[in-house]
């Protein structure tokens, strides 16, 4: 399933990339997480509460980030699988800035999912996913706000 | 975690400790023993397991055992009284409204709840509301005739229900 | 045969008694102490490979007794059987084991059980299992998976090519060189899922003092299942008693032997201790067999004046991961051998390729092989009729078998028993008023409205099946069936039938027929099936065969238990048996009616054996064999009139008649409700039902929120009549019920829609013709 999208935040290109890279504000701002271990280079192990539709569960899984151009450019692999099925997906990542201060973030991917949650919540997922997104930029962008 | 509930249940008071997550339809089926209430599906779709919940048609698949602590339930089981067929049941005996039978006691309960509020409902008025009740067997035409079986005949004894 | 008061006559179903006040015994209802219960851990990827199964924090959750992978149960039972091996077809039957070893191939296959004391536990504990996956290429199209360089499931299945399967009549070549007119179409039959409201599951309870091995089953064939469950488990077939009295519909789905019934058994006899297994809806959707799944290209050849000379199918079976108990035979035998429908087509030609793909087994699903043909043949005749500009009633009766050509061979080698075509047409055609649909079909039109008028003169092949033809086709079984007529000594009557019924009301009308041939009351008379202890043999429900084989048999029972009663009655009566006459359950003396004793009296007597006639047995009891001399064929004609919402696409089925010929008929209340039901199966494929893959084979219909099961106002009133033609092949000259609607139909409905559609030049649309499908291509034809 492809999805993509974009999100403007109200914060500076390096401030947003700073954020989006650190595995802090990762795992406090991607919802769900339950726990985020680098585990080497961009590289981290994570558990991940999700429900979609009535399929709810945890995840354990792997992300990854590769191909990165600070300050504009990122690719993101994940990989989880739990009682719910399993989710693969790739995406890349676009910083624009605005020139107003303000930056916008262009996602677009492919996300597989199987088992359970393929067959019963599949046609949920492009919501559900479109959701966790802006969940995961706007809490981003409340963080650098915030200045933690 | 333990919730105690008490529930009458076609007409006999039971208590008992049940899990949090015990389903309402589990508790009938395996600490009541009352079989008669079916699982057909898990999304709620099919109807089967439809039961009346103070007199009201649920689907107690979706219900947690804890949230029935102090109800009255019938089943279908409970239906017949003092071995008297209700109308409903004699209608689907009269007009082949089963055949394999396992949809038929949430069928039953949620004809109840139908024309409990629409008395003499139209063949339109039944097929509206008993989309929340699926049959594979009987193309559901038989179903249709059954309730307005069972329509006239409690139509015709006044006072009854 | 004499139609009296109980052959021929509604009368109330006895099985209703129990069901509907919630006193049946479905599987899942059967209790017994010490009951653990079966959790599945299901492969989430469509095709990987195994890297390893961690049953060890599962094991140490609370309440588990034991886990197990597939490895752990390798030497406790064997693959699971595919027992219809077509012959001369290159069949390869891969190994499918209960529980995957080292590679899962569909989503859904069984990576390991958990058994725990409660089946919360279970649950729980499957969850804990941890399996490592290695995903591999997935192909779940059958087209996609017979080219080369597709993913391969098997190493030894070459382009997952399970068989190629053929049969030809005639000579179709030197048809199609001479055909003044030639139609080609491709169709695609979709996947569809069975969805009997009862799941599949069993409760399997070993006797380890004993070595018995108890066994409550969804089955449509419980001995077929002891014999199979024995050869698996190796627990002698005399220890095994299967009990599938209450079953919650089958349509197919409850035929096959599966692997969670399998290791139930073989954990129960492990253990020691009842195992129980339900699936639950989600895991019924992806692990119980599916139906359909045809690609079907085909040919037709024909005259100007439109006769039809030549038929040539080429069809690709989407067999799902394995080949499932009856799967090789629906798509070869019992679809190849229907394709000259009701119409004499002298050059038939047909080639099945059977494909295996990383999707759900699929199987025997209502009609099982026959509404497939029968959709492509009447799907075929519609574009001839379109094509010469001729009305799809003229086509067919230019076609049609006529009544003296009967016991008529078809070029794929039936030869059917009895028919009427045009009778059923002519009845059908009066009820839905056709002159007057046509008329008005013209005045809309002119309104720019679409009203469609969809033709099916469908013919089916049922009660299977003699048992040389069986044997012949490769299935290994018997289809003949059983019977006991016991009459106890109160003169009530105890009748065993081979037959399995599951919602087809046998318990009933098995007792008509029983008090038709005996006198014996209705009421006297009980009916046992489906308990392996207590019947005989059965091969069981399906193919429209319970009454056609197995009321067959008990009518000869039957007979053979009146003639030794008269025998006792001609002893009592100090007469001699010619002298004896019987009728309505009394046996007297010719010219002396006052001379007479009934059934009751003989059975009473026959019990006593106090007073026993010369070389005579005591006791009433009879068992019969039956096994059929031929198939049965019934037919008919329905009509599905719709109109179509241009602006939407939305179908309104406005009228709906169906007239079907099933010669005689015992209880016309019980027919009409098999024909109601399904009829809806059929209009549902037409509609609305479609099992969905994704390319990573993961089903999206995977539930009931997302897979149309019709609901009760998406079927419409139906109007069902019959016209009565015998069949000499049993002796109560009936032919089945079980099937006909569905097989009937999903045709008649499409090429209403069709019809409706063909002033915009439209001539088909694959199923499932769902609004959204039928506003797309009105959308393209009115831009073209």
């Amino acid at each position: 399933m492809k999805i993509s999208g974009s999100y403007t935040v109200n914060a500076e290109r390096q401030a947003v990339w700073d954020r989006l890279l650190d595995p802090d504000s990762l795992a406090s701002c991607l919802p769900g997480v339950e726990k985020l271990e680098k585990t080497g280079e961009n590289e981290y192990d994570m558990a991940m509460n999700v429900g979609v539709g009535m399929i709810r569960g945890t995840y354990d899984g792997k992300v990854r980030v590769n191909n990165i151009n600070e300050p504009t450019d990122y690719q993101m692999y994940v990989e989880g699988s739990g009682r719910p099925g399993f989710v693969k997906g790739t995406g890349n990542i676009e910083l624009e800035d605005k020139g107003d201060g303000t930056t916008e973030i262009t996602y677009e991917g492919d996300v597989e999912v199987g088992g359970p949650v393929g067959s019963v919540a599949q046609r949920m997922l492009g919501s559900v996913s479109k959701r966790m997104v802006d969940q995961f930029f706007s809490c981003v962008e409340d963080s650098i706000k915030k200045g933690s | 975690m333990k919730h105690e509930i008490t529930v009458t249940v076609n007409g006999t008071k039971h208590t008992s400790e049940v899990d949090s997550r015990m389903l309402l339809v589990h508790y009938i089926r395996d600490v009541l023993n009352l079989t008669g209430t079916h699982v057909g599906c898990d999304t709620s779709q099919c109807g089967a397991c439809t039961i009346l919940l103070n007199g009201q048609a649920v689907k107690c698949c979706t219900m947690l055992a804890a949230q029935a602590d102090g109800a009255e339930i019938t089943t279908i089981e409970g239906l017949a009284q003092n071995g008297d067929l209700h109308p409903i049941q004699e209608g689907f005996w009269e007009e082949h409204g089963l055949q394999c039978g396992f949809c038929t006691p949430g069928m039953i309960m949620a004809s109840y709840d139908l024309l409990k509020r629409i008395p003499n409902p139209d063949e339109q008025q039944i097929r509206h509301n008993l989309e929340g009740n699926l049959c594979r067997c009987t193309g559901y035409q038989n179903i249709v005739k059954s309730v307005q079986f069972a329509s006239k005949k409690m139509s015709g004894a006044a006072g009854d229900d | 045969m004499a139609v009296t008061k109980m052959f021929g006559a509604s009368v109330k179903r006895r099985e209703d008694a129990r069901m509907m006040t919630g006193r049946a015994h479905y599987t899942d209802d059967v209790r017994r102490n010490h009951t653990l219960h079966m959790g599945v851990v299901r492969s989430p990827h469509a095709h990987a490979r195994i890297t390893s199964v961690d049953t060890s924090a599962a094991a140490s959750m609370p309440g588990v007794v034991a886990v197990f992978s597939g490895a752990d149960l390798v030497d406790d039972i064997a693959p699971v059987p595919c027992a219809w091996l077509i012959p001369d077809s290159d069949l390869k039957v891969p190994e499918y084991r209960a529980i995957a070893v080292d590679k899962a191939r569909f989503v859904g296959d069984a990576v390991a059980v958990v058994i725990a004391e409660d089946r919360y536990q279970a649950e729980d504990a499957a969850d804990a299992v941890n399996v490592s996956y290695e995903p591999l290429d997935v192909v779940t199209n059958q087209e996609e998976a017979v080219k080369d360089g597709a993913p391969q499931l098997y190493d030894d299945v070459p382009n997952n090519l399970a068989f190629q399967w053929k049969l030809n009549g005639g000579d179709f070549d030197a048809a199609q060189n001479s055909a003044e007119v030639k139609i080609s179409q491709r169709f695609v039959n979709q996947r569809l899922i069975p969805n009997a409201m009862e799941a599949r599951g069993v409760l399997a309870d070993f006797n380890p003092g004993s070595g018995s091995l108890e066994v409550w089953l969804t089955s449509q064939n419980p001995h077929i299942h002891r014999l199979l469950l024995s050869a698996v488990t190796g627990i002698p077939e005399t220890d095994i008693r299967v009990d599938s009295t209450d079953v919650g519909g089958g349509f197919g789905s409850k035929i096959p032997l599966y692997g969670g019934e399998m290791v139930a058994c073989a954990i129960a006899k492990k253990l020691g201790r009842p195992i129980k297994w339900m699936e639950s809806r989600r895991e019924n959707y992806v692990t119980t067999s599916h139906g359909r799944d045809h690609i079907d290209y085909v040919d037709l050849a024909a005259t100007n004046d439109g006769v039809v000379t030549g038929l040539r199918v080429e069809a690709y079976a989407n067999h799902g991961a394995y080949l499932s108990t009856a799967a090789p035979g629906v798509p070869t035998w019992l679809f190849g051998t229907m394709l000259s429908g009701p119409y004499k087509i002298p050059n038939i030609s047909c080639t099945v390729n059977g494909v295996l793909t990383n999707t759900t087994t699929t199987d025997a699903y209502r009609g099982a092989g026959r509404p497939e043909a029968t959709y492509l043949i009447e799907r075929m005749m519609d574009l001839l009729a379109q094509e010469l500009g001729m009305d799809p009633v003229e086509i067919r009766r230019k076609n049609f078998i006529q009544p003296d050509e009967f016991p008529y061979t078809v070029a794929t080698t039936l030869q059917y028993d009895s028919g009427n075509y045009d009778g059923a047409l002519d009845k059908a055609l009066q009820m839905v008023g056709y002159e007057d649909l046509r008329k008005k079909q013209e005045q809309l039109r002119s309104e720019g409205r679409y009203l469609g008028i969809g033709f099916s003169t469908y013919v089916e092949v049922c009660g299977l099946a003699p048992s040389a033809a069986a044997g012949a086709m490769g299935f290994q079984g018997g289809l003949w069936e059983s019977a006991t007529v016991r009459v106890h000594p109160s003169g009530k009557a105890t009748v065993f039938t081979g037959a399995s019924p599951h919602g087809q009301g046998e318990e009933t009308t098995f007792a008509q027929l029983i008090s038709h041939e005996t006198g014996i009351p209705f009421h006297d008379i009980e009916v046992v099936h489906s308990d392996t202890d207590r019947i005989p043999f059965g091969w069981g429900t399906y193919g429209s065969r319970s009454t056609a084989v197995g009321g067959s048999a008990l009518v000869y029972a039957a007979r053979n238990v009146v003639e030794k009663a008269k025998r006792f009655a001609a002893h009592m009566l100090e007469s001699s048996p010619e002298d004896i006459e019987f009728n309505d359950g009394v046996f007297s003396v010719k010219g002396s009616p006052e001379r007479s004793k009934t059934i009751q009296d003989v059975a009473l007597a026959a019990h006593l054996a106090w007073d026993l006639p010369e070389g005579e047995k005591p006791g009433l009891e009879e068992n019969y064999f039956f096994d059929p001399t031929n198939f049965t064929f019934p037919f008919g004609t329905h009509i599905c009139v719709v109109e179509i919402d241009a602006e939407t696409g939305a179908v309104d089925v406005q009228k709906y008649v169906a007239v079907d010929d099933l010669g005689n008929v015992i209880n016309p209340m019980i027919v009409d409700g098999q024909v109601h039901g399904g009829i809806a199966q059929g209009l549902a494929q037409a509609l609305y039902e479609y099992a969905a893959y994704d390319d990573g084979g993961q089903l999206l219909t995977g539930s009931m929120m997302d897979y149309c099961v019709p609901k009760f106002e998406h079927i419409p009133h139906m109007d069902v009549d019959r016209t009565v033609t015998t069949t000499p092949v049993n002796p109560m000259g009936l032919k089945g019920a079980g099937e006909t609607g569905t097989i009937a139909s999903t045709p008649a409905v499409v090429n209403a829609i069709i019809d409706a559609l063909s002033p915009l030049g439209v001539k088909h649309i694959d199923m499932p013709l769902t609004s959204q499908r039928v506003w797309k291509v009105i959308e393209e034809r009115k831009g073209s």
